[in-house]
């Protein structure tokens, strides 16, 4: 099922230009002009994003907050080529991911981009170390499966089960298994969502020290406003729309932030 | 090995219980394919190579007595291409210690050995010397049943003369694979025998010189399908010498016999195996799209990190491939066993110089191609259920179903009356339609299965009981090589023991119909007889008519004649004037085609006045007089056959319905493994999904038993239910088979004892309750805290 909830009364809905307000001063790695997402289920269509136009700059921490059903998955599965707009471009360097078959979708996530997911979605059946090679496999010169978990601190654990994992260590080993492909863009759905405070923000550490270290762009999406503290940029997401796009001039760390 | 075959192998071991009873059900589908292609090929096989081997004839013409001087006339007639002139007899066997009379067939082979029609294979011993007078060849299932090797004597009454002769070897024929005595079932080689004597002694024994009383022959290879016109002009030909009968290969006892059951492996070879595959197919696929089910988040997210669908397919259909994989090879393996038994029973019945279980590397393909067919195709829907998964859909848990009602709800007299348990259960079973119809279907099957093989033994059983203790009554039935007076019965009458003889008259004959005609004999009967009763099929005994004719079911079937119509009638012997007689009524019987008609009026159909061909007789039961009675019959004149109809029977008994033991042994074990499979499938598979509903449970303070009564009441109302649908399957499927087995020789009359009802649902009973134990082992071993913790 999308998202497809009511949209939030909080949240503001003042329609507003994104680009006209971004001052370029990175290298753009995605841009996303004018995507529109609507499901079709039988009778029913349920529109999620009208209209959305979005840069993401090579190397930077974008947060992209919103509440329940303001389509910010919908956004995020786009951006990572799991899903396609019903109209409107997605342009990932040259190429527009909207026009790609789902062969060649399929080629570009795996060769591009990583993903961490709100519960972990590791194979159940495979070690650490394993469920990082599953995604390690799929490409040429990936990064040792144990050099991944050591970069998010794991190595201790590599041949555990998931089930013998807390859900920090679990999402850790999520985020080494992302990054073992060397992707150009980390995509994470509400990563911290399952977890505590203080395992929230170790894994906040772990993704802003992968961005900082390795130069990897990425993307954290959350119903959580807190977590936008750690961004370079905000993206606020309402009723499918962009509310408002800001540089975050007093970027903290995650140690200081709290929720 | 890659990641993912690691996630598959660690899966596999998780899900190896489930597996296991479907690689079983599978194997077991592919063993039946297998051991019957395998025998199917093995009989094919024995009796082309013997059929070569002994160049066995295409027809057989017997006749009175034919001039060998003749023979050149029925060589010209176009599409004969060979023919060799042979003396065959009746003969009467005494061994020493031996007390029953034995009997025989006596054939004449030439002195020296030539590859002629119809030849022999030695097993023992050597070929006649010189002329071979005074010497004799023994079929080797009778001297083996009577411990004869060569070197020893023994005597045989040809033409009315007691002759010892000289056993010079032991020997096979094609002719006799399938070796009875006419008007025999099964075969008794302890007490009908073949004996093959020398051309010349032959001809001198039975006052043949220059002269056969059988021609047996080869036709062109383009008229062996159909070889009835050729032999009606052999049969036109040699009017003048007195045909008795011409008998195309289609229509020799043994070959009949054997080629019944090669055809009946065939039929049987598609539908058994069939049933099975089906069964584990449909397990498979419950088994499948609960994986596809339980993988969905794990399939998003391979999906989106950039795993294929093709890459997807391939992952989970190994999962199929590697129950078709498993389940053909043990199936493969196990076929090859169970063919040898096969082979091994049929050597009883069947009688080959070579006959062994091969391997055909055909068979074996076939059925691992099938095993891997069936495992495709029931994994494909769960399957491709995975593959047209959209990741982003997929990572989402799956929608909460409709909270549908189920059909029971809408009667609330009903619904209300039911506890909590078993509304738990009605619920399950309507939530998961497709798994509650893939139990019902395998627990139908199973027990259809069950019904059938009870079921045949009912039929066969009755059919000896009707045959035997109702229309066959005599003890035994003593032939005469020449008709004789009435006084003979006075002979048999003092015979030790015998407390009653009754007289019988039988006459060979054509029917004929309009165009339908049959070759049969009817059979005399004195109007009070009461040791041959024709009888209806209530049972009531039909008293034969002052004239006219009573037919069995069968012939009047064959003929297409009702009871109150005539037919035409052309005697053998006499003046062979055809005659129109009325068919009075119409009788059964389930063996062979007889027709009944009175002593007197059959007499004089053929002009004679109170001609005895043969003597039915019933011993005092109290006084156990038969070994008395054998030594003095063996004595008495004239006899040509002793039938003990009681041994007959004993041996019928023997080897029908205790051979049958054995299938029905293992069809019961099969099909319970049916049972047994779905059920224990269908069990865990509710048990991995309600786990969170199991742990709820037990927190509330249920036991593991009370937990456990939710899955035992799911699975006795599935294999009940599912038995019940089984039954009528099974009684479709028998009346099929019951059907298919009207034959010429023998029908299966309909019947089904109480216990072949009960049976089938006293099994879906016991089956269920030996898979609730695992089931419960699992259920005590669940760790219900963790479950109910764990985010589903």
């Amino acid at each position: 099922m999308p998202d497809a909830d009511e949209p939030n009364g909080d949240e503001p809905t003042a329609s507003v230009q994104p680009f006209t307000r971004s001052s370029a001063g990175a290298p753009s790695l995605m841009r996303l002009r004018e995507v529109s997402k609507t499901y079709h289920m039988g009778d029913v269509s349920v529109p999620v994003l009208h209209h959305i136009n979005l840069e993401i700059r090579r190397g930077e921490l974008l947060v992209v907050v919103g509440p329940s059903g303001s389509g910010k998955s919908t956004l995020l599965n786009i951006v990572g080529g799991i899903d396609t707009p019903t109209s409107g471009e997605v342009w990932f360097g040259e190429r527009d991911l909207a026009k790609l078959s789902g062969e060649e979708l399929t080629r570009h996530r795996r060769l591009k981009v990583g993903f961490v997911f709100q519960f972990y979605n590791l194979v159940p059946t495979l070690t650490a170390v394993e469920n990082v090679l599953v995604a390690a496999e799929l490409t040429d010169k990936p990064m040792s499966p144990t050099d991944a978990l050591d970069l998010v601190g794991l190595e201790h654990r590599r041949d555990h089960f998931p089930s013998q994992l807390s859900g920090g260590e679990q999402q850790r080993v999520a985020i080494a298994r992302a990054i073992s492909t060397h992707p150009q863009l980390l995509l994470c759905d509400e990563p911290t969502g399952a977890l505590d405070l203080a395992t929230g923000r170790m894994i906040l550490g772990v993704l802003a020290d992968l961005n900082r270290d390795l130069g990897t762009t990425v993307v954290i999406i959350t119903h959580n406003s807190a977590i936008a503290r750690i961004a370079d940029r905000i993206v606020r997401i309402g009723s499918g729309t962009i509310a408002d796009i800001r540089e975050n001039p007093r970027k903290q760390t995650s140690a200081e932030i709290s929720w | 090995m890659s990641v993912l075959d690691r996630k598959l192998f660690r899966e596999i071991v998780q899900t190896r219980v489930m597996l296991v009873a479907i690689v079983g059900i599978t194997a077991i589908g592919i063993a039946s394919l297998v051991a019957m292609l395998n025998s199917h090929k093995n009989l094919v096989a024995a009796r082309d190579s013997y059929y070569a081997t002994c160049r066995m004839p295409d027809f057989w013409v017997d006749i009175k007595k034919l001039p060998r001087s003749e023979l050149t006339r029925i060589a010209r007639i176009p599409g004969v291409s060979e023919l060799r002139p042979r003396i065959a007899s009746e003969a009467n066997v005494q061994l020493d210690d031996v007390e029953r009379p034995l009997s025989g067939v006596v054939l004449s082979l030439p002195a020296d050995p030539k590859p002629v029609l119809a030849n022999i294979v030695m097993t023992k011993g050597g070929y006649f010397s010189r002329d071979g007078v005074g010497e004799v060849i023994v079929h080797a299932a009778f001297a083996d049943a009577h411990g004869l090797k060569p070197g020893d004597r023994i005597q045989l009454i040809l033409n009315n003369r007691l002759q010892t002769l000289l056993i010079v070897g032991t020997a096979v024929s094609s002719e006799f694979v399938y070796q009875i005595a006419p008007g025999g079932l099964v075969p008794e080689p302890e007490s009908y025998g073949v004996f093959f004597v020398s051309d010349k002694f032959a001809e001198d024994t039975f006052d043949m010189q220059g002269a056969c009383n059988q021609i047996v022959g080869l036709l062109s290879p383009e008229l062996r399908t159909h070889p009835d016109h050729i032999l009606d002009e052999i049969e036109r030909q040699l009017d003048d010498y007195g045909v008795l009968s011409t008998t195309p290969r289609r229509e020799q006892v043994s070959h009949w016999f054997l080629n019944s059951e090669i055809q009946g492996l065939k039929v049987t070879s598609t539908i058994l195996p069939a049933m099975f595959l089906a069964v584990a197919a449909v397990i498979l696929n419950t088994l499948m799209s609960r994986i596809a089910e339980m993988q969905r988040s794990v399939v998003g997210t391979l999906k989106a990190i950039g795993y294929s669908n093709g890459a997807m397919f391939i992952h989970f259909m190994r999962f199929g491939l590697l129950v078709g994989g498993i389940g053909g090879l043990v199936g493969i393996a196990g076929g090859l066993a169970l063919a040898g038994l096969m082979t091994h029973e049929y050597r009883i019945v069947f009688t080959f110089p070579q006959f062994e279980n091969r391997p055909y590397p055909p068979v074996m393909a076939a059925g691992m191609l099938m095993s891997v067919a069936f495992a495709v195709l029931g994994s494909l829907r769960g399957v491709s259920q995975i593959v047209r998964l959209q990741p982003a859909e997929a990572m989402r848990p799956k929608p909460p179903e409709f909270g549908r009602r189920n059909p029971l709800e809408y009667w609330p007299a009903i619904w209300m009356r039911l506890g909590a348990g078993w509304r738990m259960v009605v619920r399950n079973l309507t939530r998961q339609r497709l798994r509650t119809l893939a139990g019902l279907f395998s627990s139908a099957i199973g027990c259809s299965l069950i019904f059938v093989a009870f079921q045949t033994r009912d039929s066969m059983s009755e059919m000896i009981r009707f045959q035997y203790d109702q229309i066959l009554l005599s003890d035994f039935e003593l032939t005469f090589k020449d008709d004789r007076e009435l006084t003979a019965l006075a002979d048999v009458a003092r015979l030790p023991g015998v407390d009653r003889v009754e007289p019988v008259f039988s006459v060979a004959c054509t029917f004929r119909n309009d165009h339908q005609s049959k070759e049969g004999g009817i059979t005399g009967l004195i109007p009070s007889a009461r040791l041959t009763v024709p009888r209806n099929l209530k049972g009531d005994a039909v008293e034969v008519p002052q004239s006219g004719v009573l037919l069995t079911r069968a012939l009047a079937n064959e003929l297409n004649v009702s009871a109150g119509e005539t037919i035409v009638v052309e005697p053998t012997r006499g003046d062979k004037t055809p005659c129109r007689i009325l068919v009075a009524q119409v009788v059964d019987s389930y063996l062979g085609m007889a027709a009944y008609a009175n002593f007197g009026y059959l007499n004089a159909l053929v002009g004679e006045e109170s001609a005895v061909s043969a003597v039915q007789l019933k011993l005092d039961p109290r006084t156990k007089q038969t070994q008395a009675f054998y030594r003095e019959v063996k004595r008495l004149a004239g006899i040509q056959t002793v039938t003990s109809v009681r041994s007959q029977k004993a041996k019928l008994d023997e080897l029908i319905l205790d051979k049958m033991l054995i299938s029905l042994f293992m069809v019961t074990t099969f099909s319970g493994l049916i049972l047994f499979g779905s059920i224990l499938n269908s069990s865990l598979i509710s048990l991995s999904e309600r786990r969170v509903e199991i742990a709820t449970m037990r927190v509330l303070g249920y036991t593991p038993q009370e937990v456990g009564s939710v899955f035992l009441r799911e699975g006795l109302t599935l294999n009940l239910a599912g038995s019940l649908l089984g039954l009528p399957l099974g009684y479709g499927i028998s009346q099929a088979m019951i059907g298919a087995y009207d034959t010429e020789l023998f029908r299966l009359p309909w019947d089904v004892a109480n216990r072949t009802w009960c049976l089938p649902i006293l099994a879906a009973i016991a089956f269920t309750w030996l898979a609730h134990l695992p089931v419960m082992r699992a259920i005590r071993r669940l760790d219900w805290q963790q479950a109910l913790n764990v985010k589903e």
